[in-house]
């Protein structure tokens, strides 16, 4: 069965381009435009890696990684958040929330589908 | 229960449950709409088992048949549903009546209204404020408050299993 | 997903970017020392470069870049910004802009020719470089062998880290001999299963560079202790094994912690509003996401890709519109908290006791209407617990206790609702009194066993009281049934925990918010409910096996923990077949987790909730309703009471 990754993130463009270049890969992918959403969708479904923009409104994406953490049936699930170069310290604080690792911006997509395999398989 | 004192006339809007006419005082009638899609509320009150969306207000709905006993059939295409102003509790609350077929308002006249004779009704007595006439057809007119009074309504745990299958828009 | 092209629709992104950049471009300079405004600037051409490159725009990416550099030297410091460098930045914008809509006509000289210009306005050699970094430079190729002994943090399975993906990426690196190590594995009654502590060490031979290696452990190299020695290279001369010991510390230390950058605008003055435009307010933005909600089942039956994402716009808008609004209301219940402390000192004083105020969890969040109606019942309460509860400081002393007594008021969230206590430590509720009084009232039956909990809901009855005296303040006995009053309106609930000489506590839930919730929608037979999203903890399959019984005493086995659960179905009489595949919503209420089996989940559901009339109200298992996007209404689920009326069919032992 294919596995299922959330995609949290409040820009379309990239909300599209993850879409399209993990369901091509194989994955299923479901999506959502902030931490609240995404947080709902999680709760709704079973997912099997989340991935979440840090900078969101409504909920932003440490919140999420956060909430998420404190449900029973996310312990072990491979959490990803998009950071730019400079954001050493946000990386930390994200870890720090639960994160299990990250994608940098910009990314091509063979670099997308690298990271997903690297922490999904 | 001398009423309509000093009152020439009554205008009503005159409903039918089972073939047997009802009128409920037109002022507290707020508007009359086709079949909409009813929801079901488990454990409520026999005789209020639904809740209607109208116009994005939330208002539970009546089968009147069911405190008068009456069958209640399926609903056809002139099924209605009167939405009143109930006194509930201090409070006024907006409820829907289902009826079978709604007439046209109109006035009764004092001379008609009679008060309601203990003996020989055959619907709750105690419901109904006054009978009256039109023409060769006696016309019960509801007591819309005593109808919801608290000590009335039978809450029974369950769906109301007397009801058939409402319908869906 | 046809037709939706990412490149189209970052075009418009970046537009809209680049119109924003315009603005705030043209404002500083106007005001060029404004340090939010070069901030805001180098952002948006941060922004820019990123996507472009993303999305195949390279040419945008390498222009804005230097772009970039210069606005970053204007926010360190490094260059000022004279108009010269504001005027080129606007035509570097324009061009920006040009290459986005019209790249196949757009010519690259006049970028350099507004390069050349940035150059000279940033007045330092060098502003340009390459973009991105620099590649990585590879080290010599020829194999060698590392030894490469790891152990990850206890927590890392609990954050998705997975050991074995990592052998798996060493393996691929090369040839892997991979050994377990197992002098950390505490003894069995100290291990939590769900901790790591097996370590590994693998032989690599491959001829990938020590950065190779070291990219495997990247997400987690910080907080792992690793060694990578280098034992021999096997083609080239030899060369002497460097032992490069590496050890990490186990946990890693956030480096200074950045906040948000939230760059908040100076000023934040307050303005006052009328409660009832703010009460409209809140009714239009209900009704908006309840249209909202209708526009969305339409745009999910449509196929017109542009309606689909004008609907998630608008999804979007609401969504931030519902959740400012709703913040607008909320206020600290430390402004009531606050007003207790000058009633409690008076009481104090006038009783000639000695009492103590505590409060927690002041700044714990309420809508403004509910904190309103909280004053009389928690004045009442507190009241009563003077009054009644504790003791003068002689009996104190008599008793053994300290001669102050304490009155504790604590408010929390937890899950979809806010708990408020007022505990005391007094004397507590005398359990007989209390039953005789009931008894006299003809409340319950001479003799009847009641638990606490059941006995203590008595004294909300109106008219009771057990008070030897009434006193000015309390025993008239019309205090209790209005609390009760007050807090059922509010569709809250009370609890009343007492231990006799010890003290008692009064514990107060009141739904979060009295105007809209997320829920999730579910499907019983024909109808449809709504569960409060903030219970909600997971959603799984109904087993089999579990399908086909009708009812008794039901757990479900869910990673190795017992979750007791209630069939819907059951407790509304659902007439009808169930659906084959059932789903269980598994809940938390009071600190339990219990499962609802359902026919559906169907998704989430932004609920504006409209109260039940007193015809419905008094269910109990319903804390209002909805309109759905068909028009349809749905009952609100309150599962705390749900769980209750379950208990009581069938007694369930809820799993802690």
């Amino acid at each position: 069965m294919a596995k299922t990754i959330l995609s949290v993130d409040d820009s379309a463009s990239i909300r599209q381009m993850v879409k399209l270049t993990l369901s091509g890969a194989g994955y299923d992918v479901i999506q959502a435009n902030d931490g609240a959403e995404g947080l709902a969708k999680a709760k709704g479904a079973k997912v099997d890696m989340v991935m979440t923009d840090l900078n969101m409104p409504v909920m932003n994406g440490l919140a999420l990684i956060k909430e998420l953490r404190k449900l029973p049936s996310y312990q072990g699930v491979p959490i990803l958040f998009l950071t730019t170069e400079s954001d050493a310290g946000l990386k930390s604080e994200a870890k720090a929330a639960g994160a299990t690792g990250w994608i940098t911006k910009p990314f091509q997509q063979d670099q997308l589908i690298a990271v997903v395999k690297k922490v999904l398989g | 229960m001398a009423i309509w004192q000093g009152k020439r006339s009554l205008q009503v809007v005159t409903l039918a449950l089972q073939g047997e006419l009802f009128a409920l005082e037109a002022g507290r009638v707020h508007e009359i709409l086709d079949r909409v899609p009813v929801t079901e509320v488990p454990g409520g009150p026999v005789f209020v088992s639904g809740l209607i969306n109208v116009r994005g207000k939330v208002v539970p709905l009546a089968d009147l048949r069911m405190k008068f006993g009456m069958e209640c059939t399926a609903a056809t295409i002139d099924t209605r549903i009167v939405v009143i102003d109930v006194t509930l509790g201090g409070e006024i609350v907006s409820v829907g009546l289902l009826a079978d077929k709604v007439y046209e308002v109109t006035e009764l006249q004092a001379e008609v209204l009679e008060d309601t004779p203990r003996i020989g009704m055959r619907w709750r007595p105690d419901l109904i404020r006054c009978v009256g006439k039109r023409g060769r057809d006696f016309i019960a007119v509801l007591d819309i408050d005593k109808l919801f009074d608290e000590g009335d309504r039978e809450a029974v745990a369950g769906n109301a299993s007397a009801a058939p299958a409402q319908d869906a828009a | 997903m046809s037709g939706v092209d990412p490149t189209e629709t970052f075009r418009q992104e970046a537009q809209e970017l680049l119109e924003q950049l315009e603005q705030t471009l043209l404002d500083l300079a106007k005001a060029p020392e404004d340090l939010a405004l070069v901030d805001s600037t180098f952002r948006a051409l941060h922004t820019i470069k990123g996507s472009g490159s993303m999305f195949g725009f390279d040419a945008v990416a390498g222009f804005t870049h230097h772009v970039e550099s210069a606005f970053d030297m204007v926010r360190k410091g490094q260059v000022k910004l004279t108009p010269a460098l504001a005027d080129v930045a606007l035509a570097a914008k324009d061009y920006i802009r040009a290459l986005i809509e019209r790249p196949d006509t757009t010519a690259a000289e006049d970028g350099a020719a507004i390069l050349e210009r940035l150059e000279a306005a940033v007045g330092s050699t060098g502003a340009g470089g390459t973009a991105a970094a620099a590649p990585k430079a590879a080290m010599a190729a020829g194999r060698a062998k590392w030894q490469v002994k790891f152990w990850l943090p206890p927590n890392a399975l609990a954050t998705g880290t997975n050991p074995l993906l990592l052998l798996d990426e060493l393996r691929g690196l090369g040839e892997a001999t991979v050994t377990p190590l197992l002098d950390r594995v505490p003894a069995l009654e100290d291990l939590n299963p769900a901790d790591i502590h097996i370590g590994w060490d693998v032989s690599l031979i491959t001829d990938k560079p020590k950065s190779a290696i070291e990219d495997v452990f990247l997400f987690v190299l910080d907080d792992m202790e690793i060694a990578i020695d280098l034992v021999e290279t096997l083609d080239a001369p030899a060369a002497a094994p460097k032992t490069e010991a590496a050890p990490q510390p186990a946990v890693a230390k956030p480096a200074a912690a950045k906040p948000e950058a939230a760059a908040p605008k100076g000023g934040s003055g307050s303005i006052r509003v009328p409660a009832e435009r703010l009460d409209n307010l809140m009714d239009r933005v209900g009704e908006l996401v309840i249209a909202q909600s209708r526009l969305k089942q339409v745009a999910a039956a449509s196929r017109d890709a542009e309606f689909k994402s004008i609907s998630e716009e608008i999804e979007r808008l609401a969504l931030e519109l519902r959740d400012t609004t709703m913040g607008v209301r909320m206020v600290p219940i430390a402004q009531l908290f606050g007003r207790f402390r000058r009633l409690v000192h008076d009481l104090a004083h006038e009783l000639g006791k000695d009492i103590a105020l505590v409060t927690v969890g002041e700044d714990t969040e309420l809508d403004k209407t509910v904190i309103e109606q909280l004053n009389d019942p928690l004045v009442h309460l507190i009241r009563n617990s003077i009054d009644h509860g504790l003791e003068s400081p002689e009996q104190r002393l008599a008793a053994g206790k300290p001669a102050q007594g304490q009155i504790r008021l604590a408010a929390q969230h937890t899950g979809d609702k806010v708990l408020i206590s007022i505990t005391d430590d007094g004397k507590g509720l005398d359990r007989a009194r209390i039953q005789a009084r009931a008894e006299e009232h003809g409340l319950i039956q001479p003799g009847a066993k009641l638990s606490d909990s059941e006995l203590f809901q008595l004294i909300f009855q109106p008219g009771f009281s057990t008070a030897q005296q009434v006193t000015n303040l309390s025993g008239r006995g019309v205090g209790m049934d209005v609390v009760k009053r007050t807090l059922d309106s509010l569709r809250g609930s009370i609890d009343i925990a007492s231990n006799p000489g010890t003290g008692t506590e009064i514990t107060l839930r009141l739904p979060l918010t009295l105007a809209i919730i997320d829920g999730l929608l579910v499907r019983v037979g024909q109808g449809r409910y709504v569960i409060p999203l903030s219970a909600v903890e997971e959603c799984v399959e109904l087993p089999a096996e579990e399908a086909g019984r009708a009812n008794g005493c039901s757990f479900l086995n869910i990673r190795d923990e017992l979750v007791p659960f209630l069939r819907l179905r059951e407790m509304f009489k659902t007439t009808g077949e169930p659906d084959r595949y059932q789903k269980v919503v598994v809940v938390s209420s009071n600190d339990s987790r219990v499962g609802l089996v359902v026919d559906q989940v169907i998704g989430d559901h932004q609920t504006v909730i409209k109260s039940l009339s007193k015809l419905h109200a008094g269910i109990g298992t319903f804390s209002g309703a909805t309109i759905l996007g068909d028009g349809t209404v749905a009952l609100i689920l309150e599962i705390a009471n749900l769980v209750a009326k379950g208990q009581v069919r069938e007694p369930l032992k809820l799993a802690s």
